[in-house]
């Protein structure tokens, strides 16, 4: 045991050559890491929530869909994400951004999302499908003092029947993939 | 993918962990700081005492100013500089492991997903992570993952034993290629290194630096690391990795059979005619009893199950050679187990020979070394053997000696006894007789007394006639002439004059000699 502790970094070079063994590229263990959650997504998915990696066969960008919670302005509407995961995944937080237009305090006209546990509260623990329930309990209760959409955040307190008019309006559903 | 002294880690920050080598490989050593001094007990060296510039020079040529003061604890890590020993292996990539039983979820990092590998536990907040992982979020963030409680490495981390047997327990698969080996994952390394035939060691040739599965490596196979063309292909490979080029990127690879025209891997193709192609002209397997028949092999197999003449004496001469064979052998072994009775018998005949020389005195053993010197034992064992034997035969002899002296003498006892027995009875009788006569007597002379008195004053009539009958009794009944005499007397007394001759009865009494 302690031996093969002592010979493991000047193996690294050893193992290049060595020829019938690959070297691990790096995001080689952020692969294996998404692997692992997505056989998690597939063995225990959350209700309201889904992930699955996109089409062209890169398991660093997944696809992933948000279903509006009841009791909020979003009830019954459908949101596309998309994942973007860094080779260093999980120490370093994937990119997500809403593919469908979305109007929300917290997410500007672009897709790109205000929240914490995306930047630098992100800790490796962190796994898409927390990702997911976090992004969806963000929509019935957006944080409004540090709004992206400051026009959403005035509404949400004050009209939130207008809130709801402007919603429906910016959803669009998307037809691709 | 860097290996760690090169200067890339050397710019490593904070935010761009990713330049560091997978943390697999990277971080084992991370074991050496964690493990072998407990954090419970800090490392009794101020961050900047020599160990950490040590640390700092066996990790990067270059100084490492981006590294978090918290790390001088990795000052305990084995040198992770390139290993020139060339018995060193590849390290066993615990993340990837195969796992045969299976894993409670509780047992998985929360950050890797997959059964911790080398535990540590939070103190103030109790989760657990494999080092390797948990060592690579708090360079990003010095906080618990899970709840973010701010952590100092060197202080706040902990091992749970329990989890390390529990982890220790699961079985797991060799991870080298080829290898089914199954076994306890505290047992993986010892397999690995030592025993796994397809562990990668380095290659025997000594001038050649790269790596072959031990089963190949040896010194009669010469280096496998050298390029050889291809015959198939136009491609130079690898001695070592020529199975698997004819198996996936041979441009070559696959080739018509001749005969059933079905797609064969080239190097597999004589298997494939010797053993499978259904077209290829083969004999009948009957052949050597006759047969003549050559056909393709599908109709060759079925002309051999049904059709062929020859079966039925091939099958009953190959019966009877597998029964010749089997006489044969038989008859090997029967004269192999001649063989040994017959020596056994010898080696004993030799062994009893001894016992049955006159050497009866025990202490006698000048005479017995002889017999030994002069070769005509094999061994001391078998001598003292003899000896013992001989011993164990005189003991019997004596035991029966003794069995049978026991006899005599209580024999001798018992007639003795029964001598002294007849004339201690004979001298009782006597005695009794004496007894008798002696009681007669005293009655005669008391009688005679009594006439003598009753001469004054006329005796009974019927005295004489007592004392006569008595005495004809006497000897045989003493007692019961005794008792009639007794008996008379009283009746005599008491009919005669009343009180003078009571008084003088008891007085007569006291006279008398007692009774026997």
């Amino acid at each position: 045991m302690e031996d093969s502790q002592n010979a493991a970094p000047g193996s690294v070079s050893a193992n290049k050559l060595g020829g019938a063994r690959k070297a691990a590229d790096p995001g080689q263990n952020a692969a294996k890491r998404l692997q692992t959650e997505l056989m998690m997504l597939m063995t225990s998915p959350a209700p309201g929530v889904s992930a699955f990696p996109s089409a062209d066969g890169n398991l660093l960008s997944w696809r992933a869909t948000i279903e509006g919670p009841d009791d909020t302005p979003y009830a019954g509407l459908t949101f596309k994400l998309s994942f973007e995961f860094p080779s260093n995944y999980p120490y370093a937080p994937p990119t997500v951004i809403y593919r469908t237009p979305i109007y929300h305090p917290n997410v500007d006209f672009s897709g790109r999302i205000c929240l914490d546990i995306l930047k630098d509260k992100w800790t490796a623990a962190y796994n898409i499908q927390t990702v997911l329930l976090s992004l969806q309990s963000l929509l019935g209760e957006p944080n409004n003092s540090s709004p992206l959409n400051g026009e959403a955040a005035e509404l949400w307190e004050k009209d939130p029947a207008l809130f709801k008019s402007k919603v429906m309006d910016r959803h669009k559903d998307l037809e691709d993939d | 993918m860097p290996p760690p002294n090169t200067p890339e880690e050397g710019v490593l920050t904070a935010d761009s962990p990713s330049e560091q080598s997978a943390p697999s490989i990277a971080y084992i050593p991370t074991r050496h700081r964690l493990y072998p001094e407990p954090p419970e007990s800090p490392p009794p060296r101020a961050p900047t005492a020599p160990p950490a510039a040590t640390t700092e020079s066996s990790r990067a040529t270059t100084p490492n100013p981006s590294r978090p003061p918290s790390r001088p604890n990795s000052a305990g890590r084995a040198s992770p500089i390139s290993c020139s020993d060339r018995s060193c292996l590849p390290p066993i990539n615990y993340q990837d492991l195969h796992y045969e039983s299976e894993v409670d979820k509780s047992l998985e990092c929360p950050i890797c997903r997959t059964p911790f590998y080398l535990p540590l536990t939070t103190k103030p907040c109790g989760h657990t992570f494999c080092a390797a992982c948990l060592d690579r979020a708090l360079e990003i963030q010095p906080v618990c993952p899970i709840d973010r409680q701010p952590l100092d490495a060197t202080r706040d981390l902990c091992h749970t034993r329990v989890l390390l047997d529990q982890l220790d327990r699961l079985r797991v698969k060799c991870p080298n290629r080829g290898c089914d080996h199954v076994c306890s994952r505290e047992l993986l390394a010892v397999h690995y290194e030592r025993y796994c035939e397809y562990t990668m060691v380095h290659c025997p040739a000594p001038e050649c630096d790269l790596r072959v599965a031990r089963v190949d490596a040896r010194a009669e196979k010469g280096c496998l690391h050298t390029y050889t063309p291809c015959q198939y292909c136009d491609k130079s490979v690898m001695v070592a990795n020529l199975e698997e080029h004819y198996d996936a990127d041979c441009g070559g690879h696959t080739a018509k059979c001749a005969h059933c025209n079905a797609i064969v891997i080239r190097h597999r193709m004589e298997k494939h005619i010797a053993k499978d192609c259904l077209r290829t002209v083969v004999a009948c397997k009957w052949r050597p009893f006759g047969c003549s028949e050559w056909a393709p092999r599908e109709e060759v197999e079925k002309h051999e199950q049904g059709h062929c003449v020859y079966q039925a004496i091939g099958r009953l001469v190959r019966d009877r050679m597998d029964d010749r064979m089997m006489i044969n052998e038989l008859k090997d072994r029967l004269s192999n187990v001649d063989e040994r009775l017959r020596k056994a018998e010898k080696e004993k005949r030799r062994s009893h020979a001894a016992p049955f020389v006159p050497d009866l005195d025990l202490n006698d053993s000048p005479r017995a070394a002889p017999s030994y010197n002069s070769g005509a034992w094999d061994s001391p064992e078998d001598y003292m053997l003899a000896q013992f034997e001989r011993m164990e035969s005189k003991m019997e002899d004596l035991r029966k000696m003794i069995v049978e002296l026991d006899g005599h003498h209580s024999m001798r006892l018992l007639n003795d006894t029964m001598r002294l027995n007849e004339q201690i009875a004979e001298l009782n009788s006597k005695v009794g007789v004496l007894g008798m006569h002696t009681t007669w007597l005293m009655n005669v002379q008391r009688q005679s007394r009594g006439q003598q008195r009753a001469g004054t004053a006329g005796g009974p009539p019927g005295s004489g006639m007592v004392g006569s009958s008595s005495s004809a009794g006497g000897g045989g009944n003493s007692a019961g002439g005794r008792s009639v005499a007794d008996s008379d007397r009283s009746r005599y007394y008491s009919a005669n004059d009343g009180g003078v001759p009571l008084r003088r009865n008891s007085h007569d009494r006291g006279e008398n000699p007692p009774r026997l």
